[in-house]
C-alpha cells in the first residue's frame, strides 16, 4: 500500500492539471454552442457543401449539429485525443520514473518482488484514470445539462462519456508495455504523444476509408462515437479486441520488467 | 556460517563483459573489503546480489538462499548504499526515510531521529534541496534504519568530508559489532585497511585474489624509509624480500618481506640520518594488481 499512496502523492499535480485541462478542452468547445445554437443549420450546410472525404476527414460526416449531444460528440472527440495522452504519459512514466530519476536503486533493494512494484503501479494509474473519468463525466453532465434547452438523450451521453476511460486504459496499458519495452526512455511526452497521433490519423483516414480491418488498429475505432450514436451500443468484436489487447500489454508489462535489468547509474 | 557466497558469477551485457566467474565469501560478523579499480566488476557484482540484474550464468547466495529467486525475502535484511544516491526530489528528507522505512517490519523510527543528529542531517529539507553529502547522508540512513544484518557499500565515502567519513565509519563499526556483515566496495584502499579484515581484490572482471589484509601487512611487509648523511649505496640492499626500490635524492624507500633480523644486520653501519619503519598502505602492496600488466 506504501508504494501506491507514494505514487498517488507524486502523480497528484499533474492530475490535477489534467483534470483541469480536459474540463477546459471541453468547455472551450461547448461554451461555442449557445452563442451558434441558432446558426447550427447554416453551420450544417456548410458542412454538408463541402466534398464528402473532406467531410469524412473532418469527422463531420454524420454530424447533426442540432443536438446538443452532437455538438458534444464534436467536443468529446479533442478531449478523448487529450485523455489518451495523459493516460499514455502515466503508463510509459510510471515505471520507467524509476531508472529515469534514478531512483531505482532506492525502491528495487527494498524487500518487495518487482511483479509487487509493477501491480501497485498499475493500480495507481487505474485510481487517476478513474479519478480523471469522475471529474470529467461530472463536469460535462454539468455543462450539458445547462446548456441543452430541450432533454436530451442521457444513455447515449454516458456512452459518450464512458469512452473516455475505455480510451484511456487503452493508452495506459500500451504505454506500461512500451515503457517495459524499450530500454531505456529519456523523455516521455514525445513518446506518448507520437504514438497518439499515429492511432489518430489512422481514425481519421479509417474515417474516409471505411476499411473494416483498418478500423481494428485504432483504439479511436474501437468506440467510434458516431457509430455509437447510431447503434446506441459499443461494438461488442471491437470490445472483445480491447480487452485482449489491454490484457496482453499488461502480462507482457510484469513478463518483461520482472527480466529487466535496471542499468547502473 | 557465510552470510554471501557468490559461486562462478558471469555477467555479460551483450557482448560487454561485466564480471566473469566471479567466486568468493563472505562470513558472517566481518566486515569485508572488496576493492579494484573503476569498471572492474565491483558494482556489477553487488547489482547481481541485489538482483537489481540478473546473472548470464553462476549463482550468488544470501543468508543461504539464492539470491534472485528469494530476493525480496533476503532484501529485508540488506541494508544497501550505492554510490550515488538520488531520492525522489520533491519529498521531504523525513519523508523520503519513512518511506523507506515502511517497507520493513517494526523498524524503530525513533533511529532516523537519532542518526539524523549523528549525521549532522535536517530532516525537513527538501531533497532538491541538499548538497551532494548530505543526499548521501540520506542515503546513509535509510541504509542503516532497519539495522539490517548484512550491510552492502558500493563505494559510500564519496563526497563525505573527512570528519563526516570518520562518523560513518565509526557507525559501520558499531553496526558490525551489533552483529551486522558488511561488504564494503571501494577503489580507495585505506579506507578499507581502516575497516576491513579481508579483501576481495577484483580486475578487469575476475577476482584477482582473496587476502586476510592484516595478517599480510603484519607479517610480511614493512616499508622502510631511509635518511643518508652521504652517498646512497644501492647495491647493498641488494638483498632478497626487497620490492618497491627507489631513490629519491639522499632518501631510499623500500618495502621489505621475511626475517626482520636479516634487516637490521644489513642496516648495521649505515651512515643514517634518519629510519623509518612503517606498515606499509594496502595501495603499496596492491599496486602491482592495479597495474595492467605490461608484458605478456
Amino acid at each position: 500500500m506504501n508504494i501506491l499512496k507514494q505514487e498517488l502523492r507524486m502523480g497528484r499535480k499533474t492530475l490535477i492539471v489534467w483534470c483541469l485541462s480536459l474540463i477546459g478542452i471541453l468547455s472551450l468547445f461547448m461554451l461555442l454552442y449557445p452563442s451558434i445554437a441558432s446558426q447550427l443549420e447554416d453551420f450544417q450546410k456548410v458542412f454538408e457543401s463541402f466534398p464528402i472525404e473532406f467531410q469524412q476527414a473532418l469527422g463531420v460526416s454524420d454530424l447533426e449539429l442540432s443536438s446538443i449531444l452532437s455538438f458534444y460528440q464534436f467536443s468529446l472527440m479533442y478531449v478523448l485525443l487529450a485523455g489518451a495522452i495523459q493516460a499514455m504519459n502515466m503508463g510509459v512514466s510510471v515505471i520507467s520514473a524509476e531508472v529515469r530519476e534514478k531512483t531505482g536503486d532506492f525502491l528495487f533493494v527494498k524487500p518487495v518482488s518487482r511483479n509487487r512494484v509493477v501491480s501497485m503501479k498499475i493500480l495507481a494509474v487505474l485510481i487517476q484514470i478513474l479519478i480523471t473519468n469522475a471529474v470529467v463525466f461530472t463536469a460535462s453532465l454539468i455543462i450539458v445539462t445547462l446548456l441543452s434547452t430541450d432533454s436530451y438523450n442521457v444513455e447515449l451521453f454516458a456512452l459518450f462519456t464512458l469512452s473516455l476511460l475505455f480510451i484511456q486504459i487503452f493508452f495506459a496499458s500500451l504505454g506500461l508495455f512500451v515503457s517495459v519495452f524499450l530500454r531505456r526512455i529519456r523523455t516521455v511526452l514525445p513518446i506518448s504523444m507520437g504514438v497518439v497521433f499515429i492511432f489518430y490519423i489512422i481514425h481519421l483516414l479509417n474515417e474516409t476509408l471505411k476499411d473494416e480491418k483498418l478500423g481494428l488498429i485504432s483504439p479511436f475505432d474501437y468506440f467510434n462515437l458516431s457509430e455509437i450514436s447510431k447503434n446506441m451500443n459499443y461494438d461488442s468484436l471491437n470490445l472483445l479486441l480491447w480487452f485482449v489487447l489491454v490484457g496482453v500489454f499488461i502480462f507482457l508489462t510484469f513478463k518483461l520488467f520482472a527480466r529487466k535489468d535496471l542499468p547502473s547509474i | 556460517m557465510n552470510v554471501i557466497e557468490i559461486n562462478q558469477l558471469t555477467k555479460y551485457y551483450g557482448k560487454q563483459r561485466g564480471i566473469e566467474n566471479v567466486s568468493f565469501s563472505v562470513e558472517e560478523g566481518e566486515i569485508f573489503g572488496f576493492i579494484g579499480p573503476n569498471g572492474a566488476g565491483k558494482s556489477t557484482t553487488i547489482r547481481a546480489l541485489l538482483s537489481l540484474i540478473h546473472p548470464t550464468s553462476g549463482s550468488a547466495t544470501i543468508f543461504g538462499k539464492d539470491c534472485i529467486k528469494y530476493g525480496n525475502e533476503i532484501r529485508r535484511d540488506i541494508g544497501y548504499l550505492p554510490s550515488e544516491v538520488f531520492y525522489y526530489e520533491h519529498m521531504k528528507v523525513r519523508e523520503v526515510l519513512n518511506y523507506s522505512a515502511s517497507f520493513y517490519d517494526n523498524v524503530d523510527t525513533s533511529r532516523i531521529q537519532s542518526l539524523a543528529e549523528v549525521m549532522d542531517l535536517d530532516l525537513n529539507k527538501r531533497i532538491d534541496d541538499l548538497s551532494y553529502g548530505n543526499k548521501k547522508k540520506v542515503g546513509i540512513i535509510q541504509g542503516l534504519l532497519h539495522e539490517p544484518r548484512l550491510i552492502i557499500l558500493d563505494e559510500p565515502t564519496g563526497g563525505l568530508d573527512p570528519l563526516m567519513q570518520q562518523k560513518f565509519f565509526e557507525l559501520i563499526r558499531m553496526e558490525n559489532q551489533k552483529g551486522a556483515t558488511v561488504l564494503f566496495s571501494s577503489h580507495i584502499l585505506s579506507e578499507v585497511q581502516k575497516l576491513c579484515a579481508r579483501v576481495a581484490i577484483i580486475k578487469d572482471g575476475s577476482i584477482v585474489r582473496v587476502e586476510n589484509i592484516r595478517d599480510m601487512q603484519k607479517h610480511n611487509y614493512k616499508k622502510f624509509t631511509l635518511d643518508y648523511r652521504g652517498v646512497i649505496d644501492v647495491h647493498h640492499f641488494n638483498l632478497e624480500g626487497i620490492t618497491n626500490l627507489t631513490v629519491d635524492e639522499n632518501t631510499l624507500h623500500f618495502l621489505f618481506k621475511g626475517d626482520i633480523n636479516r634487516m637490521v644486520e644489513r642496516l648495521q653501519g649505515q651512515n643514517l640520518m634518519n629510519l623509518l619503519v612503517e606498515e606499509p598502505s594496502l595501495e603499496e602492496i596492491f599496486m602491482h594488481y592495479y597495474q595492467k600488466e605490461e608484458q605478456p
